[in-house]
């Protein structure tokens, strides 16, 4: 326990599993296949998660100004059947461009540990975890994009 | 002890192997104490271990005892995974989910204690769009008696579950099949055995702009009764529907579903079994509310017997975003109550619900508007909630009746008789009863509960240039409950079976009554107040603190008495003597009754690890999650701590 309080290393390594997943758009695809052109940060969310949708805005932001360097926002959506009809509207009105994946019974958060809402993840091309992150507070997208720069090689910030 | 070391193994062999092998861990602890002895521990240790077509998962869990469910000290799931090509063979703990879930959805949702996991095999096959699985295996869910917090009926299933998935571009088609012999256990006597049989049907079809999802699911039980062959118990269907259509940045979601597996104007109890199983979890529509006043009145759904609509329509304008939802709910028959104890049913017309308070309708209106200024460091939240529902029917009649005449007379007879030369002339008489019925006239004789509430959901938050950030949560609500009577008549008279009329010589004389159900020791009340206020400040990525105060003016039941004033309250509410020694020791003032405060102060030790303490009062309530709603019970003055770490 005290590693793991000290640890500020446990937030990264590591290789990321290449999961199957669903898009919102009925299209299949797997976390290697995302990879594919430069790093990849994951998020867990839900229509009905207040921080996931604040900090939502912030990460389709950094999808489209990072896209040129071959980075990419993958948000895994854990809404069950009480709420799944609603996220394709959600995005929809939000015209949110970032990849949006459904896990509606938490398959791959678990494997993830992404069950806390939201849980970012941040994953270098070749599948190294660079970075983990649970929860979120305003101002956190600060700390957010400067390790996507990290990651993409614009900031020398570890 | 020889699982812990299991686990550590496990564990080493992963580091040992690091090369090959990948592994992420979780670790989530919550420790609670309080007042009226709500002690909890529960430690969790979840590991998952990659390695090249290999995928495993443990779960290790402490807890004696948990904050709901029953001690355990052992690995509490597992399963291994091997994917290769088209195929995928998990041995474990299963969980899967088809369709929309109305033959099956699994979830171990800790918040609740609602796991239907399946301990078994999991075979799959896919090739092109073609997707074969296949499910074996045994579950026991449990469920909730009068304890809110210990489970009481265990019901055992051993399922087989078979799955064809057929996708094509845009269009995806699967049948499902699901048959369960289940071990029931009822509320009095033996358990109940009963076999379930389920076929199931789903097609979704996405376009850019239209899409659509269709499921039907049919099912049949039967039960074993040790005498001849399986008696047939029940059969019933569900019906799912979501259409959304979406233009521009706006986007109309529309749901309807009708579940008719069993049917009653009551709640189902472990005794009303052979219908809906634990394995279908299905769409509620209703709304998922992150509002916890709003969340305390949410609808209890009932997927045995319900039907609905439920429209939503979501979109921004002006950078404001909007969301407005709509959904009406109702039993799938009108009730009307013979006698108080005999009650006949009539299936609604056509496909909608009913609004006739005897089919327990169901509505909800909220809207919400949210939008961020000042270079999004304001965020601000308006929402309107409108709920009202009929809880319970006590009695429902409305009809015609005719009361019964009897009259009663007397028959002479004359009889003569000669006896021995004399003649004798003999009276008999008899008592002769005559049954006559007025006319027929109307009677209405009807009794409901209901629950009806408005609630406003505000939230307001600013980040300074500096990282700090201040948010203030405010939800205002106004509930009533209350039992509505009229008609003209309020009782029934059991021995000649009619209903007793309030003014017998006049018919026409009705009344309606309104008993409110919210009271505060023995003054009633005509509506319940309650607000919420949470003040949180943060900063980011290191530390927040969060103060929230509820308050109520009645109660539904008992009146709740705070017995211990504690300092956090002393010190929001001003009471200095508190801490100079001058208090009162015994009785706690009137000004902390109705009211929880607590404190909770969180903070990240790295950006995956959170600990978080919260001190102070908690009021329980009704709480809603993955579709299965549980009573949870308060926390008076008490301290709870949890951590969570990711790696």
């Amino acid at each position: 326990m005290f590693v793991l309080i000290s640890g500020e290393s446990l937030e990264t390594g590591g290789k990321i599993p290449d999961l199957k997943l669903k898009l919102l758009d009925g299209k299949k695809t797997s976390i290697h296949a995302l990879l594919e052109d430069g790093p990849l940060l994951i998020d867990f969310w839900a229509t009905w998660c207040k921080p996931c949708k604040k900090v939502m805005k912030h990460l389709d932001k950094y999808h489209n100004k990072y896209e040129e360097n071959g980075f990419k926002v993958l948000m895994v959506n854990q809404d069950t059947p009480r709420s799944v009809g609603k996220v394709k509207s959600y995005i929809r009105s939000q015209k949110y461009s970032f990849y949006v994946g459904l896990d509606p019974n938490q398959k791959i958060a678990k494997k993830l540990n992404g069950l806390i809402m939201p849980t970012l993840i941040l994953v270098d091309t070749d599948g190294t975890i660079l970075w983990r992150h649970q929860g979120y507070m305003p101002g956190e997208e600060v700390e957010i994009e400067s390790k996507i720069q990290s990651a993409i090689g614009l900031s020398t910030d570890e | 002890m020889c699982k812990p070391l299991l686990l550590f193994t496990l564990f080493f062999i992963t580091c040992l192997f690091a090369e090959d092998l990948s592994y992420n861990a979780a670790i989530t602890s919550k420790f609670g104490d309080n007042y009226n002895f709500y002690t909890y521990t529960e430690n969790r240790f979840d590991l998952n271990i990659f390695y090249k077509d290999f995928q495993s998962w443990i779960q290790y869990e402490y807890s004696n005892p948990p904050d709901i469910g029953f001690p355990i000290n052992d690995i509490r799931k597992f399963r291994i995974e091997y994917g290769h090509d088209n195929y995928t063979i998990k041995l474990g703990d299963i969980y899967e989910f088809w369709g929309r879930g109305l033959v099956l959805n699994q979830i171990d949702d800790q918040t609740t204690n609602f796991d239907n996991g399946i301990r078994g095999m999991f075979l799959g096959y896919e090739k092109g769009g073609l997707t074969f699985n296949h499910i074996n295996g045994n579950s026991n869910i449990w469920d909730f008696g009068q304890d809110l917090r210990i489970p009481k009926y265990k019901n055992s299933h051993n399922v087989s579950a078979n799955q064809i998935i057929f996708d094509l571009n845009s269009l995806s088609l699967g049948i499902s099949h699901l048959s369960s012999k289940e071990n029931h256990m009822l509320m009095f006597g033996n358990d109940a055995f009963i076999s379930h049989n389920m076929k199931g049907i789903y097609g979704s079809w996405i376009l850019d702009n239209v899409d659509l999802f269709m499921e039907y699911v049919d099912k049949i039980s039967t039960e074993k009764n040790n005498i001849g062959p399986l008696d047939s118990l029940k059969s019933g269907h569900g019906f799912y529907l979501n259409f959304n259509i979406y233009g521009g940045n706006w986007g109309l979601t529309t749901e309807y579903k009708r579940y008719a597996f069993d049917k009653g104007h009551l709640g189902f109890t472990p005794d009303d079994y052979g219908n809906r199983i634990a394995f279908q979890a299905m769409p509620t529509l209703v709304r998922e509310q992150n509002s916890t006043l709003l969340g305390r009145v949410a609808h209890q759904f009932n997927f045995n017997d319900e039907r609905g609509v439920q429209v939503s329509l979501t979109g921004s304008i002006l950078n404001l975003d909007v969301i407005h939802q709509y959904a009406h709910l109702s039993r799938n028959e009108e009730w009307q109550s013979q006698t108080l104890l005999d009650w006949v049913d009539t299936s609604i017309d056509g496909y909608l619900p009913s609004s006739n308070p005897s089919a327990l309708p169901y509505w909800e209106n909220y809207l919400e508007i949210s939008g961020s200024q000042l270079n999004d460091n304001l965020y601000f939240k308006l929402g309107r909630g409108q709920n009202r529902g009929i809880l319970e029917i006590m009695r429902y009649f409305k009809g015609e009746q005719q009361d019964r005449i009897i009259n009663s007379f007397w028959e002479y007879d004359t009889v003569v008789t000669d006896f021995y030369g004399t003649i004798y002339t003999i009276i008999d008489s008899a008592e002769v009863l005559d049954t006559s019925f007025t006319d027929l006239y109307s009677v209405e004789n009807k009794m409901w509960q209901e629950l009806k509430s408005i609630t406003y959901p505000l939230e307001l938050s600013y980040l300074f240039n500096n990282g700090y950030s201040v948010s203030i949560n405010f939800e205002y609500q106004e509930k009533q409950l209350r039992n509505t009577s009229n008609g003209n008549s309020r009782e029934y008279n059991a021995s000649d079976s009619l209903w007793v009329l309030i003014d017998p010589g006049n018919p026409d004389s009705n009344f309606t009554q309104y008993d409110n159900l919210f009271h505060a020791g023995t003054k009633n009340f005509d509506t319940q107040f309650n607000r919420m206020l949470s003040l949180t400040i943060g900063k980011a990525s290191k530390w927040s603190a969060t103060l929230t105060h509820d308050q109520t003016n009645a109660f539904f039941g008992p009146t709740t008495v705070d017995p211990y004033y504690n300092p956090l309250e002393a010190l929001i509410f001003g009471d200095l003597k508190y801490f100079t020694g001058k208090r009162n020791k015994v009785d706690p003032p009137d000004f902390i009754q109705k009211k929880w405060v607590s404190l909770e102060l969180a903070y990240n030790l790295t950006s995956s690890q959170r600990i978080s303490i919260l001190y102070g009062s908690l009021q329980g309530g009704l709480f809603c999650s993955n579709g299965v709603c549980r009573t949870i019970a308060p926390f008076n003055d008490g301290i709870k701590l949890s951590y969570s770490a990711i790696f």
